[in-house]
């Protein structure tokens, strides 16, 4: 194993930047992936999550800026797949090949030995399926050879791009468990997703990606703690009085639908002041926003695409 | 989790051509099109020389058997030219150029790599298909008493001459896949440029039409595979095929070109 000094190691992104003709992909952006944790890289789809590993691993060529994988460019690698394996898009293999050529002919690229080939299967779960062609694989099939491919090499940087897109619940938890063990073996751990839900699940910190630039880098407590918002649901049925009451108050409060959020005062007091009162109460509930939701108001302002939520009346 | 202790050395071509290797000999439409070729190349030279044996030996088409035991191999080129692009072409259709840059990053170890095994396996197989062409034809031949040997003028530079043909021509279509990574567009392109392109041009009036026809790389090529050239309008053998290296030479480096600056 090459011998890295504990400053290089990971991943390093200094001031890259992508343009596709007038359109920048990519604008500018600085982070620095740890080793000994999972990093979470998440962002709406055409955020440039993927663009940007793919400057990574050399594929596309920054338009500016540069990008340092264990201390070096990764195309100075002279066997790039002991260094960093990734998992770029489940179809990236021919169909007509089956499992184990395909891992065979990786390991042959960089002077790994083949033995490595069956232990590898057997890690992902493929060894009963290896001689099988891989266009008649699942999509969860699909998904562990790519990341059987990233592996191959046992690498100490380890990226995976929307690594349990299309995996059944089975997968995902396998995918999540690896990823932390991995992250556990003080492997470099990068991997992108459009779920907010599922990178809490498995990121230790968090880089949160909107039209090419970086809008949060912060462990994952730090960004939930300074993104997730918490109010207290109040359900009433002279509601309009309760709000008239609450509002009195200097309360902040929002009606959706039958229910009113109120934020400014904890659950107790709100009951208190609204049943002395002598107004009833249905329901009184504590509800903190979800890491999704933190997500939604991060980027909503960066989303490509907005659906149409309004049913028209 | 297992940890690699195999040591750190250098890149090396040997590497890349064997993993390039297997993954041409992994895919099952290689050897249907590899046997296509022999099949289709072997096969037609000796149903041709079956039918036109007992002509020669009467006397009454006044050619010599030796322009007859290479004919199939006119059939043969469109193998070649599948395999040749579909080493390139395929890698884009599937998103594999990915797993192959990343695998190695050094783009112009990679063509070489698929060069030399387009190369080395077209070179096989193309003289395998006129060796056997030339022992199936020849059994007519030798019935009729017109039989030719191996050790007549050019016959050997013919055999070995299609293998650096078909080996010529798979690079030919690997260029340009790398160009429009596009396997039906890369298979069009080179098969009209052979068997249209090259006879159209013949249309062209005056010595630069003559020129431009001897200079299209589907004529000036198989000049080595004939042991007796197809006309007076030709150019020699080897100085054609000196040609045809120069065509295909420019058309990788211009794969190359592309293939170095293009984001993958």
């Amino acid at each position: 194993m090459a011998i890295t000094h504990e400053s290089s190691a990971g991943i390093r992104v200094r001031g890259l930047t992508k343009t596709f003709g007038t359109k920048t992909a990519v604008n500018s952006i600085d982070f620095v992936v740890e080793p000994g944790r999972v990093t979470g890289f998440l962002g709406p789809n055409g955020a440039g999550k993927s663009t940007t590993m793919r400057m990574i691993l050399g594929l596309d060529a920054p338009t500016a800026g540069d990008v340092t994988v264990n201390g070096h460019r990764y195309a100075s690698s002279p066997a790039p797949l002991r260094e960093v394996g990734a998992l770029l898009e489940a179809h990236a293999v021919h169909p007509g090949r089956s499992a184990r050529d395909h891992l065979r002919w990786l390991a042959a690229s960089n002077g790994i030995p083949t033995t490595r080939v069956g232990e590898i299967l057997e890690l992902v779960g493929l060894d009963s399926v290896a001689g099988q062609r891989a266009g008649r694989f699942s999509l969860g099939m699909g998904q562990r050879l790519g990341i059987a491919a990233a592996l191959i090499g046992d690498p100490p940087v380890v990226m995976l791009d929307e690594p349990v897109n299309g995996l059944d619940p089975e997968g995902v938890r396998w995918v999540r468990s690896l990823a932390r063990q991995l992250a556990d073996d003080g492997k470099t751990v990068f991997v992108s997703s459009h779920l907010m839900s599922e990178m809490s699940l498995m990121a230790d910190h968090l880089i949160v990606i909107g039209r090419g630039s970086i809008l949060a880098d912060s462990p994952i407590q730090v960004f939930m703690a300074e993104h997730a918002s918490a109010y207290v649901r109040v359900k009433a049925p002279r509601s309009t009085d309760v709000e008239a009451l609450l509002v009195g108050r200097g309360l902040d409060v929002n009606r959706a639908d039958d229910e009113l959020r109120v934020q400014g005062l904890d659950a107790p007091a709100i009951g208190e002041l609204i049943g002395s009162s002598g107004l009833l109460l249905h329901e009184l509930t504590l509800v903190r926003s979800s890491l999704e939701d933190a997500f939604m108001e991060l980027t909503a302002d960066s989303v490509e695409y907005h659906a149409r939520t309004e049913v028209a009346a | 989790m297992s940890t690699l202790t195999v040591p750190r050395t250098g890149g090396s071509l040997g590497r890349t051509v064997k993993a390039e290797w297997i993954k041409l000999a992994s895919i099952r439409s290689t050897w249907w099109t590899a046997l296509a070729m022999v099949v289709m190349g072997a096969g037609f030279t000796t149903i041709i020389s079956g039918v036109y044996a007992g002509d020669l030996a009467d006397g009454t088409s006044g050619d010599s058997p030796a322009e007859y035991i290479t004919q199939g191999l006119i059939f043969s080129q469109i193998s070649a030219v599948v395999i040749g692009a579909l080493v390139v072409t395929s890698e884009y259709g599937t998103g594999m150029i990915r797993a192959t840059l990343a695998a190695t990053p050094v783009r112009a170890r990679v063509l070489a790599a698929k060069t030399i095994v387009v190369c080395g396996f077209l070179f096989v197989v193309g003289t395998a298909t006129a060796f056997l062409g030339y022992f199936g034809g020849n059994a007519f031949f030798r019935n009729e008493g017109v039989g030719i040997s191996l050790g007549d003028e050019h016959i050997l530079r013919s055999m070995f001459g299609a293998g650096l043909y078909m080996a010529g021509l798979g690079v030919l279509a690997a260029a340009i896949g790398l160009l429009v990574r596009h396997t039906a567009a890369a298979i069009s392109i080179v098969l009209a440029l052979v068997f249209i392109i090259g006879q159209v041009v013949q249309l062209i009036p005056g010595t630069f039409g003559e020129w431009v026809m001897k200079l299209m790389p589907g004529n000036a090529g198989p000049g080595i595979v004939v042991p007796v050239s197809f006309g007076d309008n030709m150019l020699s053998p080897w100085t054609g095929f000196a040609v045809f290296v120069g065509e295909v030479a420019v058309l990788v480096l211009a794969g190359w070109f592309v293939l170095r600056r293009r984001d993958a």
